[in-house]
C-alpha cells in the first residue's frame, strides 16, 4: 500500500543552501599554465645563447629534447588513459630544461633516452605534475651522465695532428663566427695550458671550431692537488720567473665566463642571461630569491673557506684552509668566482633547484634547501671528480624536501612556539 | 600622540574598485515594494511569527518572537502581512534558507530617522545601558550577527579592556561603513561611547583606512571628547579581519580557535555603534542597514539605507543574477530572491572569476606566503584530501580566519578556503563539550570587513 504523501508547506526551518562556487569569488589571474609558459620562455634565453656559442648541434639537442619530452608525455597519457594535467605545458618546460643541462654534442639517441627517463621515471611514475620527488629534467640529466661515459668507453679515441676525434666525454666545443656545421671529427683541440679564453682566437684553417678544456677540468685538479705544476692558487711557490696568478693563467678571462663563451652544457655557460632570466622569474614571483641566493652564497662561502690541496714547495702537497685569504684577497676572490661560475651552479640555482614541486613550500625551508644544495654542490666540485656536481646536489636536496617540509613549521598565528611538538 | 603601528605579514593587494560608490551619499531604498523580513538573522532557530496574514502592521511593530539565542523581529516599514514564506539570506559564510514575514503595500518614511536625544546615556549606569541594549532586540551587523545585548554582556563578563570599531573595509567594493562615518560619524562615536560604557572598556579605538583620513576630519573633535583613539592603518587585505586588526593594534594574538574576547578585546562595526546609539539615546530602532550596491553590471552604484527584507533583485534590477552578497572575498553567491539581512553590507553584480575544475597543487607555496596566519595551506590541503583531521588541528588550522586569500592566489584554483573551513568544522564536531551544541558561541567566528 503506497504511503500517503502529505502536502507540506515550504520548509520553514533554517537550513543552508548550496551555492556552487564558494568564497572568494575573485581569483588572481595567475594560472599554473602561465607559470610553466613564462618559466619556459625565460629558460629559452640561456638556451639561445647556447645555440649561438655551440652551433647547430645545440639546436639539435634542444629540438630532440623538447620533441621527445612532449611526444613521450602525449604517448604516456594516450597509453594509460589518464587525464593529462595542465596540458603539455610542463613537458615543454622539462624538455627545455633538459636541453639546457646537456652537453651540446650529445648524440640524439642519448638525448631521447634522457628525455624518456625525465618523463617516465622522473614524472609519470610519481603521478605527474605536483607529485614528483626529483626535478624531472635532472633525472634525465642524471641518466645521461651515466650513459655518456659509458659511450665514451666504447668509442675509439683517435688523435691525428691538430684534429681529434671527439668523444662525448670530451665536453668542450665552441664555434666561432659560424654555425658548427659538418663533421665534428674535424675540430681543432687546444692545448690545456695555453687555454686563455676563446674571444681573441681565430680558428685554424679547415677547423670547424674549438675544442677547449672544460674549466672544471682545470679547476678540479688544482684543488685536489693532482697537478703539482700549478703549485698554488696564485704564485708558484718555487721562485720561478712566472709570477702570474695561476687561476688567471689557466682559465679563460672573466668576460668569457660572464657571456658564456666557455665550454659547458648548452645553457649552463651564459651567466649574464641566466641571471637576467632568473631575476625576471623572481620579479614574477615564480622564484623566491631566497633559494638561489642561499644556494650561490653558501657555495661561494664553502669555496672561500674549505681546505684545498695545494702543492707546496719541494713537490709536497698540503691542505690549505681559507683559499680566499691565503694568497691575497684579489686572487682569492677571482678563485671563488671561478669556482662558482665554472660549472652549472647558476643554472641549477635559478632554474632547477627552484622547481616548485620538488622544493620546500615555506621560504625558510627553501633557504635550508638552498644552503644544503650549495654546500653539497661545491663540496662535490672541490673534492670529487663528477661531471654534474650541482645537479647531483639538487637531486640530493630534492630527496630531503619532504623531510624539510615536515620539520620546518613556522609558528602559526595564535599558536605557541613549537605547538606542533606539544601534544594536547 | 602618535603611536606607530606595524603591519602583518602575508596578505594581498587586491584591486580596490571602491571609486564608484566612495562619494555616493546614503540614499533611501525607494524601489522596494515587498519586504520579506527574515526571522533568523543570526542563524540558529527562527523566531515565531506573531502576526496573521492579512493583518496591517505599523513600522516598528513586533512581527515575531525570538527563539532561543535569537532576537525579536520588528516591521521595518508599515504594511500588510501577506504570508510567512521562505527566503534566503547570507549569514556567516553560508547562504541560509529561513522563514520570513512577507509585507506588502508598504508605506512610511524610508530614510534614516532623525530626532533628539531622549535619554542621558553619559551618566547612566553600565547595567542600565546593558538592560536597554538587551531590550533593543538589535543584532550586531557583522558577517555573522549576534544579538547586540548578548554580545555586550559577554564582552562585559570577559572583562574587555579594548573596544575596537573595525571600519577598515578591506574588501573591494565595500563603502557602506565609510559613508556611515562620513555622514553619521558623530552618532557612531556616541554609539561607541555607549557601548564602551556598557562593556566597561577602558580604551576605545576607531580603526580606519589610511587613504580615507581626509574624509574623517570632522571626527577628530568628537573622538577627543569621547576619548576615542583614531587610528589609520594602511590598506592591505585582510587588515579588516578581527584577529589581524587586533594583532596590529594591541600586539596580542587571538589564540588558535578562540575569539577576540579571549584577549580582552571586543570588535564592533560602525553600523552596530550607530544602531546602539539610535536605540539607547533616541529610542529609535534601526530596522535596516546601509548597503553598498556596486559591481560592473550595476547601472547606478549607490550606498542605500535598506530596510531588512528587501530582495536583491529590486535593488539590482538591471543586472542578471547570480549576485554576490557580503563582498567578493568572503561573501556568497545568491539569486535574485535573496534578501538583505543584518549581515549584508554589500550587494554586488559582478562576474565571479571562472575557476573551472580545481587541478593539482604544484606546491608553489603562494598560499602559505600570503596567508595572514602563516598556515601551511598546501600541507593542510594534503591533509584534507587524506581526511586527517587530527594532524590538521596540530598544525593549527583553527587559526584560519577564512579570509579567502589562499584561494585567491592559488594558481591551481583549489577551493582552499572552503576546505580549511570544512577542516575546522570537522574538528569542532569531533570535539566533545558545548561546541557541538552552539558552535557560534563556543567558537566565535572570525570576522572580516
Ligand atoms: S597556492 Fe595552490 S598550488 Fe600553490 S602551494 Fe598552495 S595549494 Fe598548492
Ligand atoms: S582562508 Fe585561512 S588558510 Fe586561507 S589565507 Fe585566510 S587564514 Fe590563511
Amino acid at each position: 500500500m503506497p504511503a500517503t504523501i502529505k502536502t507540506t508547506h515550504p520548509p520553514l526551518e533554517v537550513q543552508p543552501v548550496f551555492t556552487g562556487d564558494s568564497a572568494p569569488l575573485l581569483r588572481a589571474p595567475e594560472k599554473i599554465q602561465s607559470i610553466f609558459a613564462v618559466t619556459t620562455a625565460a629558460a629559452c634565453l640561456p638556451l639561445m645563447a647556447g645555440w649561438l656559442f655551440f652551433g647547430y648541434h645545440a639546436v639539435i639537442v634542444s629540438v630532440v629534447s623538447v620533441v621527445s619530452c612532449v611526444g613521450l608525455e602525449w604517448l604516456y597519457y594516450r597509453v594509460t588513459h589518464s587525464p593529462a594535467l595542465f596540458g603539455r605545458a610542463h613537458a615543454y618546460l622539462t624538455g627545455v630544461l633538459l636541453a639546457l643541462t646537456l652537453p651540446p654534442f650529445t648524440p640524439w639517441y642519448v638525448v631521447a633516452l634522457a628525455a624518456a627517463f625525465a618523463i617516465l621515471v622522473g614524472k609519470a611514475v610519481f603521478g605527474g605534475v605536483g607529485h614528483f620527488l626529483w626535478q624531472p629534467a635532472l633525472v634525465g640529466r642524471f641518466a645521461a651522465a651515466v650513459i655518456l661515459p659509458a659511450l665514451a668507453q666504447l668509442a675509439p679515441v683517435g688523435e691525428t695532428g691538430k684534429t681529434v676525434t671527439l668523444t662525448p666525454a670530451q665536453w668542450p666545443l665552441l664555434a666561432r663566427d659560424h654555425l658548427l656545421l659538418g663533421d665534428l671529427d674535424n675540430v681543432a683541440q687546444d692545448r690545456m695550458y695555453s687555454y686563455l679564453g676563446w674571444s681573441d682566437r681565430t680558428a685554424p684553417p679547415g677547423a670547424e671550431g674549438f675544442a677547449l678544456p672544460h674549466p672544471a677540468d682545470t679547476l678540479g685538479p688544482l684543488t685536489r692537488g693532482e697537478e703539482p705544476a700549478y703549485s698554488a692558487l696564485a704564485y708558484p711557490r718555487t721562485d720561478a720567473p712566472n709570477r702570474e696568478p695561476a687561476v688567471l693563467t689557466v682559465l679563460p678571462p672573466v668576460g668569457d665566463f660572464l657571456f658564456g663563451a666557455r665550454p659547458g652544457g648548452v645553457g649552463e655557460t651564459c651567466a649574464a642571461l641566466i641571471l637576467l632570466a632568473g631575476l625576471y622569474l623572481v620579479y614574477r614571483n615564480y622564484v623566491k630569491w631566497q633559494l638561489p641566493f642561499a644556494f650561490l652564497a653558501s657555495a661561494a662561502l664553502l669555496a672561500a673557506v674549505a681546505p684545498v690541496r695545494l702543492a707546496g714547495p719541494n713537490q709536497t702537497i698540503e691542505w690549505t684552509w681559507f683559499p680566499l685569504f691565503t694568497e691575497g684577497l684579489d686572487v682569492g676572490f677571482t678563485y671563488v668566482c671561478y669556482q662558482v661560475l665554472s660549472g652549472a651552479m647558476l643554472l641549477a640555482a635559478f632554474f632547477l633547484a627552484t622547481e616548485m614541486t620538488s622544493s620546500p613550500v615555506t621560504t625558510g625551508g627553501q633557504v635550508i634547501f638552498g644552503v644544503g644544495g650549495g654546500l653539497i654542490a661545491m663540496g662535490l666540485q672541490l673534492y670529487f671528480d663528477t661531471a654534474i656536481p650541482a645537479y647531483l646536489a639538487v637531486l640530493a636536496m630534492n630527496t630531503l624536501t619532504p623531510g624539510i617540509d615536515a620539520l620546518w613549521l613556522p609558528r602559526v598565528f595564535g599558536q605557541k612556539h613549537f605547538a606542533w611538538l606539544r601534544r594536547r | 600622540m602618535t603611536r606607530r603601528y606595524g603591519i602583518f605579514t602575508g596578505g594581498i593587494d587586491i584591486p580596490d574598485e571602491k571609486q564608484a560608490t566612495l562619494d555616493e551619499p546614503i540614499a533611501p531604498a525607494w524601489e522596494a515594494e515587498v519586504l520579506r523580513v527574515p526571522l533568523a538573522p543570526c542563524g540558529g532557530q527562527a523566531a515565531e511569527p506573531v502576526v496573521e496574514p492579512g493583518q496591517d502592521v505599523q513600522a516598528g511593530q513586533r512581527l515575531a518572537e525570538a527563539g532561543p539565542g535569537g532576537v525579536d523581529i520588528f516591521a521595518p516599514l508599515a504594511g500588510t502581512v501577506r504570508a510567512v514564506a521562505p527566503v534566503t539570506t547570507a549569514v556567516g559564510r553560508q547562504l541560509l534558507r529561513m522563514p520570513a514575514v512577507e509585507l506588502v503595500d508598504l508605506s512610511g518614511p524610508r530614510e534614516i530617522p532623525t530626532g533628539p536625544e531622549t535619554f542621558d546615556w553619559s551618566s547612566a549606569q553600565p547595567e542600565e545601558l546593558r538592560r536597554r541594549l538587551d531590550e533593543s532586540q538589535l543584532t550586531t551587523l557583522r558577517r555573522r550577527p549576534q544579538p547586540l545585548g548578548r554580545w555586550v554582556r559577554r564582552a562585559a563578563k570577559a572583562g574587555c579592556e579594548v573596544l575596537v570599531v573595525n571600519a577598515m573595509e578591506s574588501q573591494p567594493y565595500v563603502t557602506a561603513d565609510h559613508r556611515l562615518l562620513v555622514e553619521y560619524g558623530e552618532e557612531v562615536m556616541r554609539g561607541l561611547a555607549i557601548l564602551a560604557r556598557a562593556i566597561g572598556a577602558k580604551r576605545c579605538v576607531l580603526a580606519v583606512d589610511r587613504r580615507r583620513t581626509g574624509d574623517y576630519d570632522h571626527l577628530l573633535a568628537p573622538a577627543e571628547h569621547f576619548e576615542v583613539e583614531h587610528v589609520a592603518l594602511p590598506h592591505k587585505y585582510p587588515i579588516g579581519s578581527d584577529p589581524i586588526l587586533l594583532k596590529v593594534l594591541t600586539r596580542r594574538e587571538v589564540p588558535c580557535g578562540g575569539g577576540p574576547l579571549d584577549i580582552g578585546a571586543a570588535v564592533i562595526e560602525p553600523a552596530g555603534c550607530l544602531a546602539a546609539y539610535f536605540w539607547v539615546a533616541r529610542k529609535v530602532r534601526l530596522n535596516g542597514r546601509v548597503v553598498t550596491i556596486s559591481g560592473e553590471h550595476v547601472t547606478r552604484p549607490a550606498n542605500l539605507f535598506v530596510p531588512f527584507g528587501v530582495d536583491a533583485r529590486s535593488l539590482l534590477h538591471s543586472a542578471r543574477p547570480p549576485y554576490i552578497m557580503g563582498g567578493p572575498m568572503i561573501g556568497t553567491l545568491c539569486e535574485g530572491d535573496a534578501v538583505i539581512g543584518p549581515a549584508t553590507n554589500v550587494l554586488l553584480a559582478i562576474d565571479p572569476t571562472p575557476t573551472g575544475s580545481p587541478s593539482q597543487c604544484i606546491r608553489c607555496g603562494w598560499c602559505r606566503d600570503h596567508c595572514p596566519t602563516r598556515l601551511n595551506v598546501a600541507v593542510l590541503n594534503d591533509l584534507y584530501e587524506l581526511a586527517r583531521v587530527e594532524s590538521a588541528e596540530l598544525l593549527g588550522v583553527l587559526s584560519c580566519m577564512e579570509c579567502g586569500v589562499c584561494s585567491y592566489v592559488c594558481p591551481a584554483r583549489l577551493p582552499l578556503t572552503r576546505r580549511m573551513g570544512e577542516l575546522k568544522h570537522a574538528i569542532r564536531r569531533l570535539r566533545p563539550g558545548p561546541a557541538a551544541r552552539d558552535e557560534s558561541l563556543a567558537h566565535p567566528h572570525p570576522e572580516t570587513t
